[in-house]
């Protein structure tokens, strides 16, 4: 797991002092609005540019932050980030439009 | 028939070994569902007579005895296999899925009688441990049953969850499930806080049950008669099953009394002999044979609580679930070895089955198909959690079709609670959060207004549960893609929430030609969590043949491998090949594996050999874990070698047990030549540790030096408790930061292309490797890091794996 891009508190929107109750409350927000197609939920903010956000992407940081220990890296990774750096997002090499729709379609997250 | 209730109805099925049972759950209370004989629980027996009439449960029970031959039971440990079921009467033979199924449409039609709904949804449990092709199964009777979705639940979650629904303070603390089941033990330890369930821990023994507890008794009782019958003998297999029967009858009798007297009505035929049978067994006796079988599962626990760093006594409670629980013994023994109280009221043998039903409202899986009402009004599609333990949870909602209402509100039924208007977006959407009351089923209406017009919505109300939740579904072990190097890539690790979904870039590493039929590359897909492949299970593969591409796929082709996972565990895995951009998606899916007598038995011949050279070294150098867990080992392969005989003598179930035990001897062995390797070991950690240090110091961010200490922390702590195991896995984590930070690097990156270069006449497309050679050169000479690094990565996908790695990694094509 990328440490900042897929941050779990990054993922839900979240400060690092998040109780557990606003942990999942936010991530039921979350799914609901990604199920519903709402367009505020389909990205969310990291120190290295805006991010897609999935119904994964969003379960899997749920799980990490019920789990203490890794609710504690996450939290150290989170603080230290660089907050107001931004990093203009490397270019990806150019594919031609039916791979790039097989890899959609297969789940690929850029 | 039962007037069917108003509300939901969620179903939980616990589909046991030697008992199946149902729950329904309809938001406020559980109920058991009784059969026809009006009892909680259905032996899970199927019997097939010469008229090719099914009987199932307690009737079925009744002919093991009479009628052995046509009448199955404990098929749930052959779910997976191939292994057909014979019934001769009526000349059929049935997988062991589909005699599950006569026993889930004898429960589904049990609830269809009480509450009158037939119910095409439910949530079935499995064992925590069932590997992926057993899952499958168990979906597959599903299905058979007529079920149109299940999801389905490990047991001990299950459990934890029906006995956390009650559990009055919601204060927490740590507790344990001890589920001791027909065939298998499971041990969980949970807290609950702010009304959410985590399991914080699992450990297990897959080959204990209360079986071993009925075979214990059965093979005291046998050495009683005057002609003693042997498991190994085929012929003797009636006369065993006849004592059996008469040694669980007799355990449960003396769960209450202190003296069973064990008749058989008809004598056995032992080697032609006529043996009368009329034994008496006393409690003490029982307790005595079961004593060593209860310590085994208390190790268990105890190894459980101390991975967790929890002493005995530190538990809150300990929940029993399972038959065998209810035996005097065991109660006083678990109580009394972890210091904590037995908590009372929950019924053992129907608590995974409440707990299922449970779950399935947090799932939101009504029994009964969406019902096709008439819509009036403007249609809503809601999303909302149908059981939440957060008090004010969110509702989101969005309206379908041109302008929708300008504003909502939600009212609650009864009365008590009305939310502020909500102003609905131009696209229809809205979000707002409601108020629940604690522990019940609140109903909410949809007030939908333009200016001062009500305006009528489908559906008009809601109902949210408030009670315990438990979050997704975790993998219930590691899973990943077995390499041609002889290692696993791990794609989901155990614990990870379902559903899930993963996808990396692999090379292959021959070449596929177009049209060939024996041109085949394989992506075997692994269950386990050993990082070496031919310690995990095979559960399925990938097949990119000659016969299906449409060009030629050359030797180091980039393949993206997707493996999916739903909630009830199902696996879909999908290839896609960008150089011809073709997608492969047919998964061979596995059975478990055959066992046969005699590769079982060549099997433990080699295991016994290799444990007899690790003893040797291990006492030649004083390893006194080693020894210990060698000690182990030997008692695990005298039980596997009495499952084997069983196996000589018909039983498939004991030839599956048999397998999986060897299976795990041999992790187990994996892991004590670790510990064998101890100096070595921790000489390689010590030079890491100084290694990493320098490196992370030097080239890594705050973050990573952050995690560099706690890393170097854990490796201290397995290097203080001498856990090898623990050790390797710190070193990899610490291996990987290195190696980040390194790759950063420019000297990085001409170290690995010198190393690579030296290796270049090995490689599987010279010509090729030798133009990468000198283009990797010239970039070191403008010192362009960034095509040396494409070069280097080309080049390792030329270096071919060798033949051994390979077959260890199940014959992968990839890398």
């Amino acid at each position: 797991m990328n440490q900042i891009a897929e941050n779990p508190f990054f993922v839900l929107g979240i400060g690092v002092d998040a109780s557990r109750i606003e942990i999942e409350r936010e991530a039921n927000k979350l799914l609901g609005m990604l199920e519903l197609d709402f367009a505020g939920a389909k990205t969310y903010l990291t120190p290295l540019g805006p991010r897609p956000r999935t119904a994964e992407s969003v379960r899997a940081a749920v799980a990490a932050l019920r789990d203490p220990y890794q609710r504690l890296v996450a939290e150290v990774w989170a603080r230290h980030a660089p907050a107001s750096q931004v990093v203009a997002v490397e270019p990806e090499a150019p594919i031609d439009d039916a791979t790039e729709g097989a890899r959609r379609a297969l789940g690929w997250r850029p | 028939m039962a007037t069917p209730p108003l509300g939901p109805l969620y179903v939980g099925i616990d589909l046991g070994t030697t008992n199946s049972a149902a729950a329904v759950f309809d938001g406020e209370r559980v109920s058991v569902v009784r059969n026809a004989q009006g009892a909680t629980v259905t032996p899970s027996v199927v019997r097939i007579d010469k008229q090719g009439r099914t009987t199932v449960g307690t009737r079925a029970r009744r002919f093991i005895e009479q009628d052995p031959a046509n009448t199955a039971a404990e098929f749930k440990r052959l779910m997976g296999t191939d292994r057909a079921i014979d019934f001769p009467a009526a000349g059929a033979k049935k997988k062991p899925e589909e005699l599950s199924a006569e026993v889930l449409k004898a429960l589904r039609q049990d609830i269809q009688d009480q509450l009158g709904v037939a119910v095409e949804r439910a949530v079935i449990s499995v064992p925590a441990l069932f590997e992926l092709p057993q899952s499958a199964a168990t979906s597959e009777a599903a299905r058979l049953a007529g079920f149109a979705r299940v999801e389905l639940l490990q047991e001990p979650i299950a459990s934890a969850l029906a006995a956390g629904w009650r559990a009055d303070d919601d204060g927490g603390g740590t507790w344990l499930v001890f589920d001791l089941g027909g065939g298998t033990f499971d041990a969980s330890l949970l807290e609950t806080r702010d009304g959410l369930l985590r399991v914080v821990g699992h450990d297990g023994d897959n080959f204990l049950g209360g079986r071993d507890f009925d075979w214990v008794i059965t093979e005291h009782l046998a050495s009683q008669l005057s002609v003693v019958p042997s498991r190994k003998n085929p012929e003797h297999a009636a006369a065993l099953r006849a004592l059996r029967l008469a040694a669980e009858d007799a355990k449960i009798e003396l769960s209450r009394g202190d003296r069973a007297q064990v008749t058989l009505a008809q004598p056995l035929a032992i080697d032609g002999q006529e043996v009368e049978v009329d034994l008496e067994l006393t409690r003490a006796t029982v307790e005595r044979l079961c004593t060593p079988l209860v310590d085994r599962a208390l190790e268990v626990c105890v190894r459980l609580l101390k991975a967790n760093g929890l002493g005995p006594g530190k538990l809150a409670k300990i929940v029993l679930v399972g038959g065998p629980t209810v035996m005097p013994i065991v109660r006083q023994r678990v109580a009394a070895k972890l210091e904590a109280p037995i908590a009372e009221g929950h019924d053992p043998m129907t608590l995974v089955a409440q707990g299922a039903a449970l779950y399935a409202a947090t799932a939101s899986l009504d029994g009964r198909a969406a019902a096709a009402a008439p819509t009036t009004g403007r249609q809503v599609w809601l999303q909302y959690p149908a059981v939440s333990s957060d008090l004010t949870p969110h509702v989101v909602g969005k309206f379908i079709g041109a302008e929708p209402p300008s504003r909502i509100k939600l009212v609650r039924t009864d009365g008590g609670w009305t939310s502020p208007e909500a102003t609905i977006a131009p696209d229809g959407t809205f979000l707002m959060s409601v108020t629940l009351l604690p522990r019940r089923a609140c109903t909410f209406e949809l007030v939908a207004t333009n200016g001062n017009e009500r305006i009528a919505v489908s559906p008009p109300a809601i109902t949210i549960v408030q009670g315990l939740t438990i979050g997704d579904p975790p993998l219930s072990r590691t899973l990943g893609v077995a390499l041609a190097n002889g290692h696993v890539q791990t794609y989901l690790e155990r614990g990870a929430p379902l559903p899930a979904r993963r996808t990396f870039t692999h090379h292959t590493v021959e070449t596929v030609a177009r049209g060939s039929k024996e041109s085949v590359l394989r992506i075997p897909i692994v269950q386990g969590e050993m990082s070496q492949a031919h310690l995990c299970r095979l559960v399925g593969t990938l097949d990119i043949g000659g016969d299906t591409v449409t060009e030629t796929v050359p030797t180091g082709s980039a393949v993206e491998v997707t493996i999916e996972l739903d909630r009830g565990g199902r696996l879909a895995a999908r290839a896609l090949v960008p150089a011809i951009n073709q997608v492969f998606e047919h998964v061979a899916h596995l059975l478990v594996p055959d066992a046969a007598p005699e590769a079982l038995d060549a099997s433990i011949r080699e295991l016994r050999r290799q444990l007899m050279d690790l003893r040797t070294d291990a006492f030649r150098h004083g390893l006194t874990q080693v020894i210990e867990k060698l000690d182990h080992l030997e008692a695990r392969l005298s039980e596997a070698e009495r499952d084997i005989d069983a196996a000589h003598g018909g039983d498939a179930d004991a030839a599956q047990r048999a397998r999986r035990a060897l299976l795990d001897v041999d992790a187990t062995m994996a892991e004590a030549d670790l510990a064998r390797k101890w100096p070595e070991l921790e000489g390689e950690a010590r030079s890491l540790a100084i290694a990493a240090s320098s490196t992370v110091g030097l080239h890594g961010s705050d973050a990573e030096r952050a995690l560099l200490q706690d890393v170097l922390a854990a490796m201290d702590k397995a290097r203080r408790e001498k856990d090898a195991a623990e050790l390797e896995r710190q070193m990899r984590l610490a291996q990987r930061l290195s190696s980040a930070a390194y790759n950063r690097t420019a000297e990085a990156w001409e170290w690995y292309f010198e190393s690579a270069a030296s290796e270049v006449s090995r490689a599987t497309d010279l010509p090729r490797a030798h133009k990468l050679v000198t283009e990797g050169k010239q970039a070191v000479d403008r010192g362009d890091t960034e095509s040396l690094r494409k070069v280097v990565k080309a080049l390792w996908n030329l270096l071919p794996e060798d033949s051994e790695s390979r077959k260890r990694g199940f014959d992968s094509g990839v890398r």
